[in-house]
């Protein structure tokens, strides 16, 4: 028997851990027990920035990370964090599908294998005050913590404030943040509603996370003990993009019945960010090259 | 997994980690040696890269960050005048308890404590001066020498905190919440140690000397105006996170910075007192630091052997109360914390405990007030016990005479223990109330 | 010669390591000032943990050889004379093969980011090597101080790590408080 660790820095109840969990058990089942993965969650093994470098290198088998913190390696880790480029469930799809040999291609040059992606739900706009147009965010504390949010902080006016996720509730709480893009999951994990009433449901992106193996421990197996594998990834990715917009869709019930105003953006709103979002596709494009343009392409299609 | 193998490997380890330990290899350097020898045993992948990998990560922190800047605000605070302030500031008003100016080095260490993040550094600062006053007056040696050990914890207690640091991320909570619920609790430990010494003058009433001749009102609020500057301080610091000012990382900055000005302000700003502080803060924080890399590598090669997550199921099989759980391991960390430090047991632990505590229900942020209570115990017991140190020299005593001073205060905290096992609350209220989400 | 130019770089790299954590601190106050007045540290919280990186691996060989790393000396303090020696040149042998296989691995992490390009993930983009240079070098400078007092004690002299016995209580409440114990 075969034994692999499965690294992940999310806790165990968060859905993506749970789909790992379950895709774990589908590849020990699939395998006829040839090979038992454990699935390592809450950072026990490496955190988040830690988690690619340490499958390429064999320290653990296989791992799940939120692949545009890597943006900065490679503008193509970044093409699902380009704002309001894919904004919907099919766009970041059909996103993904079109992005999908290029990332595959880059993993593989550093040993690594992708076996499938799933997206955290939709990234909406969090405001102490309520916001019908971009100017309205002018002069906000607004949280840059990439280069994208830093851009729309930019762009809109606000006063971008580096403030790290771990601090995020608390900063929060006493205002140093009082504006932001997140997900309406981390809405949900910082208990949002306690000092921001309004969120803008503006869909500016859908980042993903990649979960891949090491090469050569995947090329170590036999050949059913693989295609179990590719098959229990497959499944994986279908389970976690139904699972994504199901959570989605709870995450945003909860923010309402906690009393925050769960709102579409203003057409003027939308407009406003739609032409930031220009702008920031053609500065993607100009860093990424031609394979960045090639993903375009392939994506409007 | 076979729980056999597990049990053999644990045992190799244990024993391992007390030879490497016993022979004089420094503790951080012992720990990644026993992290090394877990993964050997168990697991084919790259083991130097895991190590490299795990430690650049621990310590390349921003919340860690938070530590060494808390450690420099002590260190300037101990070469400020605080401690003769602190004195002449608090004695004119405690004539009147039973007890008299035993209550200073509860009452002194308490507001010390509010600063400083150690418990070292709170017992020598305020003992420096109470310990000779109390004797000049006649004080009871044993009385003074045990309330002053047992205080002097309480700057682990009361925030902020160093091993409330470690301990927040090492079990990756949140380091304002940990701190925030050892405020109540300090209080509780504050009036449990005056109340016994209230107990204690009143059963033996020739032991307390006659009250200090009286003074006037006016001179009595002119001395405790010396008091201000550092209750601007514990304000100043506690009003920048609340207001929004800073992030609970960037208060300790703040707390520097009031240091630094507390210290020009009284006059014992130098540029040698200066670059002493750094230099003796940069040693601390490097000594805390090598063992808190060396934990976080321990910590990952646990997880490869499978140990903490069968421990924590095991735990769950017996079916122990939550009650019984925390005595048993009250009666571990006693045992331990005569014979390490308080950060070492911190970290020595935390990988095997934090899966079973979390297993049997208790909270995070509870448990590291419990835990804290412990690492205060460790301070004043034999051999190895960083108070014991400090008053042994301050009086010229033996250790097992200070030790023996100190045991009333002792067994006080470990009814502060049961009192916070029994009624969670006391701790968790205040982080609650700011964080009611959780 | 070689003496003076060994204690330098232990001080040297002592004083390079006060320097990061004066770092962290202006970083600190800066991020918080900043923000009343609309200005921002970009990326001031990776650059604050870079340097407490820094900080905590260079300020190691001037700690060890102040005597600040903390180890159990209960065994150590009952031994004399050839015992005691023999005892000191285990516990520093069982540390230069520790930090040897240590320094090796974190120059080979810094070599490893180099060779992927890893870089900051936040909105700076810095090449990682460059701050895990301080994390490896600080590791080499501490293997380099604990070889230099195994030859010292192989010699038989009294570790240099070893604190000299205090001449007055004051002086060591002094050092207890300042830096001995938490
Ligand atoms: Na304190
Ligand atoms: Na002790």
């Amino acid at each position: 028997q075969t034994k692999w660790n499965l690294a992940s820095a999310y806790p165990a109840d968060n859905f993506h851990t749970e789909n790992l969990a379950q895709f774990a058990k589908d590849v020990e089942a699939a395998s006829g027990g040839k090979l038992a993965v454990t699935l390592q969650p809450n950072a026990v093994l490496f955190k988040a920035p830690e988690i690619k470098r340490a499958v390429a290198t064999g320290q653990v088998q296989a791992g799940e990370v939120l692949i545009s913190i890597h943006e900065n390696e490679d503008p193509i880790f970044g093409v699902d964090v380009v704002p309001f480029l894919a904004t919907s469930y099919g766009a970041s799809k059909k996103l993904w599908d079109a992005s999908r040999p290029a990332v595959e291609k880059k993993l593989a040059a550093q040993g690594i294998k992708l076996l499938y992606a799933v997206p955290w739900p939709p990234q909406g706009l969090f405001s102490k005050n309520a916001v019908a147009k971009v100017e309205d965010l002018k002069g906000a504390k607004w949280r840059a913590y990439n280069a994208g949010t830093s851009r729309i902080g930019e762009a809109v006016g606000a006063q971008s404030v580096t403030v790290q996720q771990a601090e995020l509730a608390q900063a929060l709480a006493t205002g140093v943040v009082n504006a932001l893009i997140t997900s309406s999951a981390t809405g949900n994990d910082v208990k949002i509603w306690e000092s921001i009433p309004y969120f803008y449901d503006i869909q500016a992106w859908l980042p993903k996370n990649v979960i891949f193996v090491n090469q050569a421990a995947f090329d170590a197996l036999d050949k059913p003990t693989q295609e179990a594998v590719l098959k229990a990834a497959a499944a994986a990715e279908t389970r976690g993009w139904k699972l994504s917009e199901e959570k989605t869709k709870a995450y945003m019930d909860i923010l309402a019945a906690k009393g925050m105003t769960v709102a579409p953006p203003s057409p003027e709103l939308k407009a406003g960010f739609e032409k930031i979002g220009g702008t920031l596709t053609e500065a993607w494009l100009a860093k990424a090259g031609p394979a960045g343009q090639e993903i375009i392409a392939a994506y409007k299609k | 997994m076979p729980h056999f193998d597990l049990i053999q490997l644990s045992i190799v380890l244990l024993v391992f980690l007390i030879a490497i330990l016993a022979s004089g290899v420094w503790i951080a350097l012992g720990l990644g040696l026993v992290g090394l020898l877990a993964m050997v045993l168990t697991t084919p992948v790259p083991i130097g890269q895991v190590l490299a990998t795990t430690v650049w990560s621990a310590s390349a922190s921003w919340t860690l960050a938070a530590l060494p800047l808390f450690i420099w605000m002590g260190e300037i605070l101990f070469r400020t005048r605080l401690s003769e302030e602190m004195f002449r500031g608090l004695a004119p008003w405690l004539q009147w308890l039973p007890g008299r100016l035993l209550h200073v080095n509860v009452i002194g260490c308490g507001i010390f404590a509010a600063v400083s993040g150690s418990s070292a550094a709170t017992c020598a600062t305020i003992g420096k001066i109470a310990l000779p006053e109390l004797d000049k007056r006649g004080y009871d040696k044993g009385m003074s020498l045990g309330s002053l050990a047992g205080s002097g914890t309480l700057g682990l207690l009361i925030p902020p905190s160093i091993p409330m640091v470690v301990y927040a991320v090492t079990a990756n909570v949140s380091v304002l919440q940990v701190f925030l619920a050892g405020f109540l609790p300090g209080l509780l430990v504050m009036g449990l140690y005056s109340g016994y010494i209230m107990l204690w003058s009143l059963l033996n009433p020739g032991r307390t000397p006659p009250r200090d001749p009286p003074m006037p009102f006016a001179e009595k609020l002119r001395q405790s105006a010396k008091l201000l500057p550092c209750l601007f301080l514990i304000a100043g610091v506690f009003l920048s996170l609340v207001l929004g000012i800073a992030t609970a990382t960037e208060c300790a900055a703040w707390g520097v910075t009031g240091a630094l000005a507390l210290a020009w302000w009284s006059g014992t700003l130098t540029w040698k007192t200066l670059v002493e502080s750094v230099m003796s803060a940069t040693r601390l924080s490097c000594m805390i630091m090598l063992i808190i890399a060396g934990a976080a590598f321990t910590t990952a090669a646990m997880a490869y052997t499978g140990i903490p997550v069968a421990l924590a199921e095991w735990v769950q099989g017996l079916n122990l109360t939550p009650g019984k759980l925390a005595l048993a391991l009250t009666v571990m960390y006693i045992i331990l914390g005569c014979l390490v430090d308080g950060i070492s047991m911190i970290v020595l632990t935390a990988v095997i405990v934090l899966p079973m505590v979390k297993q049997a229900g208790f909270d995070l942020v509870w448990f590291g007030v419990y835990l804290v209570i412990h690492v205060e115990m460790a301070q004043i017991t034999p051999p190895v016990g960083f108070n014991l140190f400090v008053l042994q020299n301050m009086s010229g005593r033996d250790t097992l005479t200070v030790a023996k001073a100190a045991l009333p205060f002792f067994i006080l905290l470990n009814i502060a223990v049961i009192i916070i096992t029994t009624f969670p609350e006391i701790a968790l209220v205040l982080p609650r109330w700011v964080f009611p989400g959780g | 010669m070689i003496r003076k130019l060994l204690d330098g770089l232990y001080f040297a790299s002592g004083v390079a390591a006060a320097g990061f954590l004066v770092l962290i601190f202006a970083l600190m106050m800066g991020l918080s000032v900043g923000r009343q007045f609309g200005i921002n540290i970009p990326s001031g919280d990776d650059f604050a943990a870079w340097s407490m990186a820094a900080m905590a691996f260079l300020g190691l060989a001037h700690t060890f050889r102040y005597g600040e790393m903390i180890r159990v000396g209960l065994l150590l303090e009952q031994l004399t004379g050839r015992r005691r020696q023999a005892l000191e040149l285990f516990a520093l042998t069982v540390g230069i093969a520790f930090l040897a296989y240590f320094t090796w691995n974190a120059g080979r992490l810094a070599y490893d980011s180099w060779r992927f390009n890893d870089m900051s993930q936040g909105v700076v983009a810095v090449p990682l090597w460059f701050p895990q240079l301080g994390y490896a070098g600080g590791l080499a400078i501490l293997l380099i101080a604990m070889t230099d007092e195994f030859v010292n004690v192989a010699r038989g002299n009294r570790p240099r790590y070893e604190k000299e016995p205090v001449s007055s209580p004051e002086e060591l409440v002094e050092r207890i408080a300042s830096g001995g114990g938490v």
